[in-house]
């Protein structure tokens, strides 16, 4: 590996002498101690050897004076005085942590008794290195199992090495063995006999793999350890990024153009492979995230301005994406691709290219001033108090992104509302159809129906033999107001129109008819005798009241009961005995009210209009219904017949309903509520 | 190892922003040489392979921001970095000016670094203002190599960049030698690491 020794012997050289971020002056760069070297604010100041004895003897104090270390930090001075307070509290955070039992792993490290164990119990506590076991053994089995062993071999050694020295030794000495491991396998790669028959593809692909595996599983270990600050590190950068939210592509001088939603789209890209760094757990994957992300910078740029892009305008269009990005645990994330990432693949390769990229646009936003947005001091620090609050085209175009977005988002739901809304037009139309079908179905069927009706009214001349008298009576009283015969044509032709056009009254139609058969008995005696005067009461009625208000009609028909009770009387008694319901009743003459004020209103006053339109037909046909009359009174079912008489008392007193509307309105309603009390 | 090259080299393209450092990564990476890219999006970063004295160089040229806000914090570039070019804009006084200041910074990041001076965009005599005499004097002074080029019309850039790649190499094969002097060290210390391992093992 002569290239991979030069780099290090340029890493160290660099390591040691020069301080990359900030620009301070050469004094202040010298290690504390004062042995000429420079020295470094993670080292607290000390260069990496002062620092390392430091520490050293900072411990040995602390175990020698076990819980009482203040007294040792009364002689540290200035910085390191403060230096010493951070790490105190980190390690108190550590104490804190060996005493919880998760972290028991990690205390029990430093009685390396049985250090296989430990993997053991590491690797199952991380089913991902399990995962990569399995991909291992799938992919390298091939080539022997000694490479397995050896491989295992190698990498538990490694991490018992890292997990042994982690409380003992600072990061950058554990990074350092990390990259002596890497050196040291890929070295037995290319050399040991038991990896002889292995391609060098594969070689290449096992230390990579090397450096995967050992990275996964001591992730929990090595990622923003307690004993380093990089948590605060984290919180620094993620709030001076905050504070920054107004710096926009303009301050940057970066081409970056806010308002194009195609190049939006590819910034949110970025902005996404970059926050995906912190959830993966291997350097390289890392390392591959950043890579993808600056490729989606690249990508912008290259809408932005066309043709091929330089560093010139990266560099300044990625310091935008991490400042829009603000990605969490960022210090952290890159201060562990450092620490153990395979110093070669950093120092070089497109990987490596972009993370040094990555790492420069992190400290400049850390070193970040008015000069280098090229702003005056005032503007800059009106800004960072929050004092001018800028509107930036970022924000704005985000706004109006936004805006677009849900615009497109309730277009889109419009669409597939109007769609739905067809379909739902459609169906009613369909619906509306069937209904109207139905409805000239029901009115066929309820035409076809009151055609044949007729010719059932007619039979039912049994119970007329019952009531003739009184019917006789009856017609004879009302022949004399009645109006005559033409007058009633139109309204029940009226009616007639009404029905046609409500379906809901040509659905009650039929009922109306079920029940004429039962009434008709009744009314069709009137025909025989005097059919002319018992239409006729029917249609008064109907054109007194238009509409066939029941409650008018219960109101009439029960005046109308008033005044016939003394004729029904008789009548009743002869109901009494066909229905053992009224027979029970303590008063008779009370009893056909009941059912008056209950059912039988209902259905008798649409009888009475249904029974209007009749009237022409009727008065036609009666003369040939009254010929068959025998015929329809044996087609009629059983049942039917024993009812005629039961409801003939009520039909009858329907029938005479009739006749006294005209004179008493309201009146008669009057009247007829107490009879209905007393029922 | 076969590989398909003997030796890796980084080397860094810096100078201020303008001056044709990417035209220059651009004109070297799709002329002539049988080179290959590893992007084929931007010019930021380079792979291209050449042959210097029978051994095949690859060299990954990075491209850096020449803007004065960045020259701070492009320090992290240098890490590995085995040579460095800087450029100037022959047609621009102040990115010659500004040589000197890159000429720090390399300084500050690095000591062992092979360094070239390049005066581009040579290419139209009209509009030349910094002369050739007194870059040359600069160089000497500073005892490095000057090469003036044009990315445009394809002039120099080649040389430039073998002679800068030939700097690399040798310098790299000085370093062999006197580690191969050293090689005690690195025994001893890798012995140390064999012991520390098998203990672990056991």
């Amino acid at each position: 590996m002569p290239v991979l020794t030069l780099q290090r012997s340029y890493k160290y050289i660099m390591y040691a002498t020069k301080q990359p971020s900030l620009r301070i002056k050469q004094a202040d760069l010298k290690c504390k101690s004062g042995c000429g070297f420079f020295g470094n604010a993670d080292w607290e100041g000390y260069c990496s050897q002062c620092y390392r004895n430091h520490t050293d003897s900072e411990r040995q104090k602390k175990s020698h004076q076990g819980g009482s270390s203040d007294h040792s930090k009364a002689q540290v001075s200035g910085f390191s005085k403060f230096e010493e307070k951070k790490r105190q509290q980190t390690d108190k955070k550590t104490r804190y942590m060996k005493s919880l039992p998760v972290f028991r792993k990690t205390s029990n490290v430093k009685d390396v008794g049985r250090p296989e164990n430990l993997v053991d119990i590491m690797r199952q506590a991380n089913p991902e290195a399990n995962k990569l076991m399995a991909e291992f053994i799938a992919q390298y089995s091939q080539y022997g199992e000694g490479i397995r062993k050896d491989f295992l071999k190698c990498s538990q050694a490694f991490s018992n090495k890292i997990v042994k020295e982690l409380d003992v030794k600072p990061m950058e000495d554990l990074a350092e063995i990390a990259q002596n491991y890497y050196n040291q396998y890929q070295n037995r790669v290319n050399s040991n006999p038991t990896y002889q028959n292995v391609p060098n593809d594969v070689k290449d692909r096992l230390v990579e793999f090397f450096e995967n595996f050992t990275m996964i599983s001591l992730y929990n270990f090595l990622f923003c350890p307690p004993t380093t600050n990089d948590e605060e590190k984290d919180l620094t950068i993620q709030g001076r990024i905050r504070k920054l939210s107004w710096v926009n592509a303009h301050h940057l001088d970066c081409c970056i153009s806010e308002t194009s939603i195609e190049v939006r789209d590819l910034v949110y890209t970025a902005i996404n492979d970059l926050l995906g760094m912190d959830s993966m757990r291997a350097p390289q994957e890392k390392l591959a995230c950043v890579v993808k992300c600056c490729r989606s910078v690249v990508e912008v740029l290259q809408h932005c301005q066309g043709g091929p892009v330089s560093a010139d305008e990266f560099l300044p269009a990625l310091i935008f994406v991490v400042l829009k990005a603000n990605p969490a645990r960022l210090k952290s994330n890159i201060l562990y691709v450092t620490r153990f990432c395979k110093e070669s693949r950093l120092m070089q390769g497109e990987a490596g290219y972009y993370f040094t990229n990555l790492c420069c646009a992190v400290s400049f936003i850390e070193n970040l001033t008015a000069e280098s947005l090229n702003m005056p001091e005032q503007e800059f620090e009106a800004y960072m108090s929050g004092e001018v609050t800028c509107v930036s085209a970022w924000e704005s175009a985000l706004v109006a992104c936004e805006g677009m977005h849900q615009l497109r988002e309730h277009l889109a739901l419009l669409k597939g509302l109007s769609e739905r809304t067809q379909i739902v037009q459609n169906t009613t139309k369909s619906l509306w159809e069937d209904m109207q079908k139905l409805k000239e179905g029901i009115c066929e069927s309820v035409d076809s129906v009151l055609e044949r009706t007729p010719l059932i009214i007619k039979p039912r001349t049994s119970p007329l033999a019952l009531t003739r008298e009184q019917l006789l009576a009856q017609a004879a009283a009302r022949t004399a107001p009645n109006p005559p015969e033409p007058e009633p044509e139109p309204a029940p032709r009226n009616f007639y129109l009404k029905n046609l056009s409500f379906g809901h009254l040509s659905a009650f139609e039929t009922p109306k008819s079920k029940l004429q058969l039962d009434i008709s008995p009744c009314i069709a005696l009137k025909p025989s005798h005097s059919g002319d005067q018992l239409s006729s009461p029917a249609i008064d009625k109907t054109p007194g009241s238009l509409t066939p208000d029941d409650n008018s009609f219960l109101g009439l028909s029960k005046v109308n009961y008033d005044i016939d009770l003394s004729d029904l009387s008789t009548e009743n008694s002869a109901a009494d005995e066909l229905t053992p319901d009224k027979r029970k009743s303590p008063t008779p003459s009370v009893d056909p009210f009941s059912p008056v004020g209950g059912s039988c209103p209902v259905a008798q006053p649409p009888l009475e209009p249904s029974r209007g339109e009749f009237v022409l037909p009727f008065l036609v046909e009666e003369t040939l219904i009254d010929k068959s009359e025998l015929t329809p009174a044996a087609s009629l079912p059983p049942p039917l017949v024993p009812s005629a008489p039961e409801y003939s008392g009520f039909s009858k007193q329907g029938s005479r309903i009739p006749s006294i509307p005209c004179s008493t309105g309201d009146y008669s309603s009057l009247t007829s509520s107490p009879g209905h009390s007393n029922a | 190892m076969a590989r398909d090259y003997d030796h890796l080299f980084k080397l860094l393209i810096i100078g201020d922003s303008g001056v044709g450092k990417s035209s220059l990564l651009l004109r070297f990476s799709d002329n002539t040489f049988t080179g290959s890219y590893i992007t084929t999006i931007g010019v930021d970063f380079k792979i291209k392979t050449v042959n210097v004295n029978g051994q095949k160089v690859k060299l990954q040229i990075w491209d850096t921001a020449g803007q004065e806000r960045f020259r701070t914090i492009t320090s992290t570039y240098y890490r590995g970095t085995h040579g460095v070019i800087v450029v100037y804009d022959v047609t621009n006084g102040e990115s010659f000016a500004n040589v000197k200041r890159w000429l720090h910074e390399i300084e500050q990041n690095c000591d062992l670094v092979n360094k070239v001076l390049v005066g581009n965009k040579n290419d139209t005599p009209d509009r030349k203002v910094v002369l050739t005499e007194d870059a040359q004097r600069f160089a000497d002074t500073m005892n490095i190599k000057l090469f003036e080029t044009s990315a445009k019309d394809n002039i120099n850039v080649e040389e430039m960049f073998l002679a800068i790649t030939k700097l690399v190499l040798k310098a790299k094969l000085e370093m062999q030698e006197r580690q191969n002097v050293t090689q005690n060290d690195t025994v001893n210390l890798r012995k140390t690491n064999k012991q520390g391992k098998k203990k672990n093992c056991c």
